[in-house]
């Protein structure tokens, strides 16, 4: 007999440890995590997604940043790194010779290319010249200043007759790219970040993430809906920094991508005026039509591309080639808080 | 007769089966509540939590007023301040200051950046505003 009451409170003693472990366990379905990296695209990367644990998490979060790394790199117009023809490698053979790229490369200029003639030249990559001017005054001005300046219009008029796309030459047989006059770069700050989100989504599919969402810098990508099937829901920030006000919509995602383009953030001052980081090919100034513009397309390239070219021309030539993609939706922000979107723009909720 | 396998009273048990008991329970009991208690703790208290590179640096609640500096070995700083439930960077050794610039943040999921200091601080716990992400 006594070998049965033992067993009983053997058992009994199972059972209370059984239902603790039941209580956590229920906590313990797909969590959600959040992570974050640097050293892509010069911003921050935050990845939410879900996983069994934070460990499965991390390792997940790694291989997305070792393949952002690598987009980093093929489009950084700064840095050479060994054994990797990047853009640099292809601005620093400007009018010397072709050079052998990646597929990754070819795809994106040739993207570029569309997107120039698409916009009428307001997305251009090939105007590196002019950029790395004001980037110059730009760093120039922060570091000190007091001593801000813009470039003079002599300066922006040498640069500008450097800027040609018809000189990029792609050669797709050979997977080359060539460019055709030695004073030209090519810079694509304004739509290789956000063509390399959109592979990155994919990776993230690749890898098992069949739910998340993913940021770089605010360039927004979604890879399914939550979790719980609801759309993620994303925040277009108010350009306005001292409104108490966050944000001024919210977009529901459960696919594809939300990118802004905005002259709040990142900015210099010469004598009390704010000079953006955007640059009106148009103009060789930035632009200042709008405080901020957000685009929504399922893809990241078109819609990065898309931000940066409608934030360099007037709502009504904006609006006009919105409404003629499929798939692209826009909202502005004007200077004076005026917000327009396009016909088929959903806004969630105002927050 | 089939007599019940089951014992009836806690008559028939042995002492020590009854100490057992009650120890397995006791423990139990104590493991829920600790488990409980501990998750109550950590993740319910509205908090900004720090991070540079990635790298969790330091978590302060919101509901205390606080003027904290993450400096680090390179000299760059930033300084966190809480003030009225909301967090913001009050001053930054970057250049271009974006950080400072920002709004002080206090619902879930916003965050204060500064690049050149591969800073994040991050609200977690905070008012669910239902924004998974923003773009800016």
């Amino acid at each position: 007999m006594k070998k049965i009451y033992q067993a009983g409170i053997l058992i009994a003693a199972a059972l209370v440890f059984a239902g603790i472990a039941c209580i956590q366990f229920r906590h313990h379905k797909p969590q959600r995590y959040e992570g974050q990296f640097f050293g892509c695209f010069d911003t921050v990367t935050t990845v939410t997604g879900y996983a069994d644990s934070q460990q499965d998490f991390s390792k997940k979060l790694e291989l997305l940043q070792d393949k952002l790394v690598y987009y980093h790199q093929l489009y950084d117009i700064y840095h050479t790194y060994d054994g990797l023809n990047n853009l640099k490698t292809i601005n620093d053979n400007a009018g010397v010779q072709p050079v052998e790229v990646d597929a990754e490369i070819f795809h994106l200029l040739k993207l570029g290319k569309e997107m120039y003639d698409k916009t009428e030249g307001r997305l251009h990559i090939a105007y590196g010249s002019v950029l790395s001017l004001w980037h110059e005054y730009r760093e120039e001005g922060l570091k000190d200043p007091l001593h801000a300046k813009l470039p003079s219009q002599a300066e922006m008029d040498a640069r500008a007759a450097h800027i040609d796309i018809e000189k990029v030459i792609l050669d797709e047989q050979s997977s080359t790219v060539y460019l055709a006059d030695a004073q030209m770069s090519l810079d694509v700050g304004s739509i290789g970040k956000g063509y390399a989100v959109q592979k990155l989504a994919a990776y993230a599919r690749e890898i098992g993430m069949e739910h998340a969402l993913i940021s770089v810098g605010g360039n927004v990508c979604a890879v399914g809906s939550r979790a719980d099937g609801t759309p993620w829901r994303v925040g277009i920030e108010n350009p306005v920094l001292d409104s108490d006000k966050p944000y001024l919509a919210a977009v529901e995602l459960s696919a594809g991508c939300l990118v802004t383009s905005g002259d709040y953030q990142r900015y210099y001052e010469v004598d009390g005026e704010r000079y953006c980081h955007i640059i009106d090919p148009k103009t060789n100034m930035p632009p200042r039509y709008f405080a901020s513009v957000s685009v929504q397309a399922d893809d990241s390239g078109v819609a990065d591309a898309l931000s940066t070219s409608l934030f360099n021309m007037e709502y009504e030539q904006g609006v006009s080639l919105v409404e003629e993609m499929e798939d692209v939706e826009a909202m502005w922000v004007g200077k004076d808080g005026e917000i327009r979107y396009s016909s088929g723009f959903k806004v969630d909720e105002e927050k | 007769m089939v007599k019940s396998a089951i014992p009836v009273g806690l008559k028939s048990m042995k002492k020590n089966d009854v100490k057992l008991l009650a120890a397995l329970l006791g423990l139990a009991l104590v493991a829920f509540l600790g488990i409980s208690l501990y998750s109550q703790l950590t993740t319910k208290e509205p908090q900004a939590v720090v991070r540079l590179d990635g790298k969790e640096w330091g978590r302060y609640p919101l509901s205390e007023d606080t003027v904290v500096e993450i400096r680090q070995t390179d000299g760059n700083y930033n300084i966190l301040q809480i003030r009225n439930e909301k967090a913001e960077i009050r001053e930054a050794s970057c250049p271009d200051k974006i950080c400072v610039n920002h709004r002080p943040v206090r619902a879930q999921g916003e965050s204060l950046v500064c690049l050149p200091n591969r800073l994040v601080v991050e609200i977690e716990n905070g008012e669910d505003t239902g924004i998974d992400a923003g773009t800016k």
